[in-house]
């Protein structure tokens, strides 16, 4: 064994090629060692005391800490609401100029109406009055049923209302997508649907299917709709970054 | 693509609400019946029947000038990009 195979390596005695040559901004042993204690040390120890109390008060205080940028009101936000509320305010006098509604009879109060129906969006409420088919006729009571269609109807308006109460408590809204939580999204889309199928059965005079194909169809499309979403969203999870929208909405966790 | 993709929007919105108006007017017997997809006017006279055709040509515009920007064009793009990338 030679030396001849380690003249590419450094040498214990300090030669070789891989050995830097000391200039003059390099700090010698002595500046260094100065360096950590004395006046140097001092102000280190100032400064990282003020910055964990400065971290500390802010952990303490509820302010949550966001990295989005706010913009001044004027102008910035004024003149894009002058801009949007201008071309509304316009299309609405542009409508009412060239589309002025029909004048209708005056309402004659004597008489009824051959078709009663509430307004639009209360459609679902008007339809679930229509859940006769749904009331079970009790073997107990003697075939009868407990109570009457009507009574059922206003049951199942407050049965519905109490479950859209009581969602806010059972899932808080921490996602940002509904991919984060797909089963809860694909509770909101059977809501969706459902508000629609039962409105849709609320005029089942006026919808051009089967009243009782209507009437399975009210209650098996949510599911439907809801199965379907909750596929979808499910495969839409894998390559999703969970953490991209964490660094926008920074809440800090409830101690 | 948000470019073609507005363009789309306002050809669609900006004939669209022109064939709204003329529809509303010539098309629109009541508000009891079938609404904006009414007959045409029997007899109408030259500015009725300009107004017509113009309901037509609008009708039309918005929905091939949409169908042109969000369809045809992006995928003649996509087709063209593959075709260089071959």
């Amino acid at each position: 064994m030679t030396d001849d195979n380690d003249t590419n390596e450094t040498r214990t005695d300090g030669s070789g090629p891989g050995i830097v040559a000391p200039d003059d901004e390099v700090p010698t042993w002595r500046e260094r060692k100065e360096r950590t204690q004395g006046l140097s040390r001092l102000t280190y120890e100032y400064f990282e005391r003020a910055r964990r109390e400065d971290q500390d008060l802010r952990q303490e205080s509820s302010y949550v800490e966001r990295d989005v940028l706010g913009f001044p009101t004027w102008p910035h936000e004024l003149i894009r609401n002058l801009a949007l509320t201008s071309f509304f305010v316009g299309m609405i006098l542009f409508l009412s100029a060239t589309l002025p509604p029909e004048m209708l009879d005056v309402a004659d109060p004597s008489t009824t109406p051959a078709i009663i129906l509430p307004d639009w969006y209360l459609y679902w409420s008007f339809g679930l009055l229509k859940l006769g088919p749904l009331n079970p006729e009790l073997s107990l009571l003697g075939g009868e049923k407990m109570m009457a269609d009507r009574t059922y109807g206003v049951v199942a308006n407050i049965v519905v209302v109490g479950i859209i109460a009581m969602v806010p408590f059972l899932n808080k809204g921490s996602a940002r997508r509904p991919v984060e939580q797909p089963f809860w999204a694909a509770v909101g889309v059977g809501g969706v649907v459902f508000a629609m199928t039962i409105s849709a059965l609320a005029v089942k005079n006026l919808v051009p299917i089967d009243t009782h194909l209507l009437f399975d169809l009210t209650f098996l499309l949510p599911i439907v709709a809801g199965t379907i979403s909750y596929a979808v969203l499910k495969s839409m999870r894998e390559g999703y970054m969970f953490d991209l929208n964490r660094r926008y909405y920074r809440l800090r966790p409830p101690k | 693509m948000a470019d073609e993709f507005a363009k789309g929007l306002g050809i669609f919105t900006g004939a669209g609400l022109v064939w709204l108006v003329l529809a509303g007017w010539y098309n629109t017997p009541s508000f009891e019946g079938p609404q904006l997809t009414g007959a045409n006017p029997s007899d109408p006279g030259t500015y009725e029947a300009i107004a017509i055709a113009l309901k037509d040509g609008m009708f039309w515009f918005a929905v091939l000038g949409a169908l042109t920007f969000w369809v045809i064009i992006p995928a003649a793009r996509q087709l063209y990009a593959s075709y260089e990338a071959e």
